[in-house]
């Protein structure tokens, strides 16, 4: 794939070093741009933001603006928001309603499917000779799936569901309700917006599976967070069943997830939301609900995890999407979409978004610390005396990992460490570095010997 | 300074004087407001909040000229920036004051400046007051964040001062352009 060479020596799993010029030199980020982004399907938003015909929302693709459009006959679009004439964006609100999109600069006039459908001068000035099906706005492949959107402009990226492999089953599981119910959470209106002075590659890598860090949270640990009236931040930490911790990881993606499987099947309910005893009722409810449709999947608690290369979801109550969008080296805007269930009372979805909103983002008193510490991360990275020394991913480096485990239902494709680990990191830069440089990956090779 | 000056902590000096206007009063309670948080007397600020204040931050949108609704989150719906009541303003005062909250640790500089202060409409339980904001931090070495906007504070007016009863923070930023809002408005 790449024969320059950027990107070649950079990452080794083996030993689990990685250079620290991934983070900070601006010819890697370019390289990134298009052997990465370009190259993988990205989430750009949720259907229900765009409930009815003609509402649209702006969203990202990497570094490129896209219009997300319900056009006239319900269909979902994703658009390069860039004039086929002079390249203007024809669209210059977050959000609305139209049926067309009108250039400002010429006046050329775009359907919100993307077609071409007015062109000022057209029989005077063209002749009649300009063939607007040649000229409407670039279209992106597009997939729903479960309520979420994805897009690319690749035309040979995978199959989505081939791109997800295993991981389909988590990033699904997510989408649900917390009884259970396929596309079952709508999103709170509004993305939260804002920009970071740091990689971007450091919060995927935090998301994938980093359970060392939870010192960087002792602040809210200690002040409370999760309205179970019992200290912590998350509403699990209420619940006193036994679960072995897992990082799991699936390599020929790069995604991961985090995830407890709880020792014992059909477990009873535990108050988490003792503070208001209608949620609580609820979401006692939803528990055996869940139970009785996931099967011996109800198990697994998923904690939150990563679609390859920048998205990053956090679950068990915490339902929010971020992705992270890359603008340079060391420069990063962070877009948070956060959910409540569709079909839940009102109480229910008041008391999550406010549990939401505490929590995630540049104002929550969680993330508050993460944005801090991936700043600071991002220092390290451009000192110049510390490039001599490789970031170090060695924690449970060596022979932790087990496919398909500690159930085969996890799937085939499913590479399992236990406890506090540094494993998904490790796969994630793998992945990292066969999409920069066309090598295989180091984990992959071992499993096929 | 001088001891009188700076020894002004819970005691609005224009309440004292028998001449002062109810604008006098009320700008003298929004600057001790912001003198408390600059040096740091979160405690000292969180007792002039009514136990049912509101605190609320919309998101900013950019907006159709037609669709003027679409420009600030709903109250309420919507997602925010903040939608706080005393409760969860006191946690994240509790969160500073622990020396382990790293987005504020160590501490940031602040200077709240409040302005164009316009009394809107006052009864004997409500005075409703318009300002203009400036908020300058700096943290550690290199990082200045300024936020600039409009605020709309209800003031529930007590035996000799007010309590903040509501306070609605709109901020002319659409994406948020520093990494935290870690500050108090
Ligand atoms: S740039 Fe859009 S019409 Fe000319
Ligand atoms: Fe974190």
């Amino acid at each position: 794939m790449t024969t320059d060479g950027i990107g070649a020596g950079l990452i080794n799993t083996g030993s689990g070093l990685v250079d620290r010029a991934i983070f900070s030199d601006q010819s890697i980020f370019d390289r990134e741009m298009e052997a990465v982004f370009d190259k993988s399907w990205l989430f750009v938003g949720h259907e229900s933001q765009i409930r009815n015909n003609g509402d649209y929302f702006l969203s990202q693709l990497g570094r490129d603006q896209v219009v997300v459009t319900r056009d006239n006959s319900g269909k979902v679009n994703v658009l390069l928001n860039v004039c086929t004439h002079r390249g203007m964006p024809v669209c210059r609100y977050d959000r609305g309603n139209a049926k067309m999109f009108t250039c400002p600069y010429h006046g050329w006039t775009f359907a919100n499917n993307g077609d071409l459908t007015g062109v000022p001068l057209r029989t005077e000035g063209y002749g009649g000779n300009l063939d607007r099906a040649k000229w409407g706005l670039i279209k992106a492949r597009v997939v729903c799936y479960y309520g979420s959107i994805w897009a690319t402009f690749d035309e040979a990226v995978p199959e989505f569901e081939d791109f997800l492999g295993d991981m389909a089953f988590w990033l699904r599981e997510f989408l649900m309700s917390p009884d259970g119910e396929d596309d079952g959470i709508e999103v709170v209106d509004g993305i939260l917006k804002c920009e970071i002075p740091s990689n971007w590659k450091f919060g995927v890598e935090n998301a994938a599976g980093d359970l060392y860090h939870d010192v960087s949270h002792k602040s809210v640990q200690r002040v409370g967070l999760s309205l179970s009236k019992l200290r912590g931040r998350h509403t699990w930490d209420a619940d006193p069943a036994t679960f072995k911790l897992l990082n799991i990881t699936f390599p020929a993606g790069g995604h991961a997830v985090r995830g407890n499987l709880y020792d014992f099947a059909n477990r009873e309910y535990q108050s988490q939301w003792a503070a208001i005893p209608e949620v609580d009722e609820y979401f006692r409810e939803a528990h055996y609900t869940r139970q009785k449709r996931l099967v011996e999947k109800e198990r697994l608690l998923n904690r939150g995890g990563v679609v390859f290369p920048n998205f990053i979801y956090n679950a068990a109550n915490r339902t929010s999407i971020t992705t992270l969008i890359p603008r340079a080296a060391g420069r990063t805007e962070i877009w948070k979409w956060v959910f409540v269930p569709k079909n839940a009372p009102q109480a229910v979805k008041d008391a999550m978004r406010h549990y939401l909103l505490r929590y995630t983002g540049p104002a929550g008193m969680v993330e508050q610390d993460d944005f801090e510490n991936w700043g600071s991360a991002q220092l390290g990275a451009e000192s110049i005396l510390a490039r001599r020394l490789p970031m170090n991913y060695q924690l449970r480096l060596g022979d932790y990992a087990k496919w398909a485990w500690p159930e085969p239902w996890i799937g085939a494709g499913a590479l399992v460490d236990e406890g506090v680990s540094e494993h998904a990191q490790r796969v994630f830069y793998d992945r990292w570095s066969e999409m920069m440089t066309g090598e295989p990956q180091t984990v992959r090779q071992e499993a096929a010997e | 300074m001088s001891a009188q000056v700076t020894e002004t902590v819970g005691r609005p000096a224009a309440s004292y004087s028998s001449g002062a206007t109810l604008k006098q009063r009320v700008e003298d309670f929004l600057a001790l407001e912001g003198e408390l948080l600059d040096e740091r007397k979160f405690d000292a600020w969180l007792d002039l909040l009514d136990e049912d204040v509101h605190y609320w931050m919309p998101l900013v949108r950019n907006f159709e000229f037609s669709r003027p609704q679409d420009e600030y989150s709903e109250q309420g719906v919507g997602a925010a920036w903040f939608d706080e009541g005393k409760a969860t303003l006191r946690q994240r005062v509790m969160q500073i004051q622990g020396g382990d909250h790293w987005a504020e640790e160590p501490l940031s500089r602040t200077t709240h400046i409040t302005t164009n202060i316009r009394i809107v409409e006052a009864t004997d339980t409500e005075i409703t007051v318009k300002s203009r904001f400036l908020l300058y931090v700096n943290r550690r070495e290199e990082e200045v964040r300024i936020f600039v906007g409009k605020r709309i504070d209800v003031l529930r007016p007590t035996e000799n001062n007010f309590l903040l009863k509501k306070r609605s923070i709109f901020l002319d930023q659409t994406k948020m352009l520093f990494k935290n809002l870690s500050n108090f408005f």
